[in-house]
């Protein structure tokens, strides 16, 4: 769904997220401002340690169209805060998800 | 015992204006005339009421859910629906038509039946008639709502209209979203209407009507989906099929409806307009304990008042046009201010908004004992307007949402660019979380 004038605005779209894994593939520590993980100390872009992933699931949808492959995660981040996180496995990107 | 007298008229003009709010919305906002609208349900935002052509061209349906439309027609513009302005447009084009007949029967947004017995003396021929329709709804402004058949221009519009079917005459004025029908009963004329392109009328001559109808399909008569269902298996798909076979045979087939429905067909049906009789005027009086010479005060008593007379039952289905205030002063003066309303209203602050003005600006001379609110003017408004006057929950939302639209265009001026948005289901059981809810532009 794209944004734009005079069509309907996505709510919750996913942003770009830097992230760095484990030796497994799992997420160890994300890159993001300190405001989207719900921290206080300013605006700066900077990794955060993932304290645990609490729960992992797989959407793959829409074969017949354009592939959408995704794995989810959904982790506490050092400090409290929860987020999800997804890899879009057909291009490799991570990004970040209210929940 | 008084006999209520009976406003009826057995030859017809049907009068419409097919997708009314719609048009509405075009014309208050031409920019949205261009693209592919639809409107949201009043009762239910996540389903659609009305759909502009452009967007049925893509699949898009009324009825249909806000999902499922985004899904055919990704550029849908969507709108939330205004019942109040849309009521008010009609009830300006309902009151234009009775200055041509006294007869007049609103059915339901758009459509309007006038009774023309009797006005051959004032217009002449039923083309005269039509005319004189034509012209009071050019003067009230209903010409101005636009023919877009949503991206359609008028010469290709009508290019891809069939024309009509003699015995009917037509009549053009192509500015005009309206159609008319004229014949003998509502059904006849509602018919024609709908054989009517834009701005033009047809009308059936006395006599013509079973020829007029047998070239019809049968989705004009007021059928179930079943029985149509039904008579498109046996073959047949006009009334003039319908009519060929024998009434007792419908009759044995579909009982007393298969009876009606022939004699519909048939145009041995001929329900006269029925016109309503306009109200002896309605007051509301109230004395004061003792004299009131505060003018907060005479403000508040003079909302209440209005509100009292609002509520007479006799006074639903109606908007006051003309709207008078007495007041018996001390030592025996009185003071008296009246008030006619351009667009006739149902609303205690519409109603009361130009008496307060005339009370700040010559306000009575001495304290008042007691006083009287009379609407002695009407004109008529739609079923939908009883509706709305009866649900008291509906008008709330209207005022809601009035209230809503002044904040928003008050910010819109301040920071000079659209910041407030409708939040709307769009696919809420979507795996994928930015599917399921999105913003339209809040556009007051």
């Amino acid at each position: 769904m794209r944004n734009g004038p005079d069509r309907l605005r996505a709510v919750n779209v996913p942003q770009p997220a830097v992230v760095e894994l484990d030796a497994v593939g799992s997420p160890v520590k994300i890159e993001m401002r300190s405001s989207e993980c719900g921290m206080r100390n300013g605006d700066v872009r900077e990794p955060v340690t993932i304290e645990a992933v609490r729960e992992t699931w797989r959407i793959d949808d829409e074969w017949w169209r354009e592939q959408i492959t995704r794995t989810y995660y959904e982790v506490l981040l050092q400090g409290g805060a929860r987020l999800v996180l997804f890899v879009d496995l057909v291009k490799q990107e991570w990004f970040v998800q209210r929940p | 015992m008084t006999r209520t007298p009976r406003l009826t008229s057995d030859t017809a003009a049907c009068c419409w204006i097919p997708l009314f709010a719609l048009r509405c919305e075009t014309a208050r906002r031409p920019e949205l005339a261009s693209l592919p609208l639809a409107l949201l349900a009043p009762d239910d935002t996540r389903r659609l009421w009305q759909v502009a052509p452009l967007a049925r061209r893509s699949g898009v349906k009324p009825g249909m859910t806000v999902s499922q439309a985004i899904g055919l027609c990704p550029a849908l513009k969507l709108c939330e629906p205004d019942p109040v302005h849309y009521d008010e447009q009609f009830a300006r084009l309902v009151a234009a038509l009775v200055t041509v007949s006294p007869v007049v029967e609103p059915v339901e947004l758009g459509r309007v039946f006038v009774g023309t017995d009797g006005l051959e003396g004032l217009y002449g021929e039923p083309e005269g008639i039509v005319e004189a329709i034509l012209m009071r709804s050019a003067e009230c402004g209903m010409r101005n709502l636009p023919n877009a058949e949503c991206g359609m221009g008028n010469a290709e519009c009508k290019g891809r209209r069939r024309e009509a079917n003699d015995p009917s005459l037509k009549f053009r004025n192509p500015q005009s979203a309206f159609r008319i029908g004229w014949g003998i009963g509502k059904f006849v004329s509602w018919v024609a209407a709908t054989r009517a392109k834009p701005g033009e009328a047809v009308i059936v001559p006395v006599g013509g009507e079973a020829k007029f109808l047998a070239s019809q399909r049968l989705a004009v008569l007021p059928l179930d989906p079943d029985t149509h269902r039904r008579l498109l298996q046996l073959g047949v798909k006009t009334l003039g099929a319908l009519v060929a076979l024998p009434e007792e045979a419908v009759v044995s087939q579909f009982g007393r409806a298969g009876r009606r429905l022939w004699r519909f067909a048939a145009g041995l049906v001929s329900e006269p307009v029925v016109g309503r009789v306009v109200p002896e005027p309605i007051v509301a009086a109230l004395t004061f304990f003792t004299p009131v010479g505060d003018r907060d005060l005479l403000a508040h008593a003079l909302d209440k008042l209005v509100d009292r007379a609002l509520g007479d039952p006799r006074r639903s289905g109606w908007r006051v046009q003309v709207v008078r205030v007495h007041a018996e002063l001390e030592h025996g003066a009185s003071w008296l201010v009246a008030a006619t309303l351009k667009d006739p209203a149902a609303t205690r602050e519409r109603i009361a908004a130009p008496l307060k003005t005339q009370l700040e600006r010559s306000p009575p001379a001495g304290a008042v004992e007691r006083l009287v609110v009379e609407f002695t003017a009407f004109a008529p408004g739609t079923a939908e307007l009883q509706l709305f006057a009866r649900d008291a929950g509906a008008a709330a939302r209207a005022g809601r949402r009035r209230a809503l639209q002044s904040a928003a265009r008050e910010i819109a001026l301040r920071i000079r660019r659209p910041m407030l948005y409708h939040v709307i289901e769009v696919q809420p059981w979507s795996r994928f979380p930015e599917r399921r809810y999105a913003l339209i532009d809040f556009e007051p």
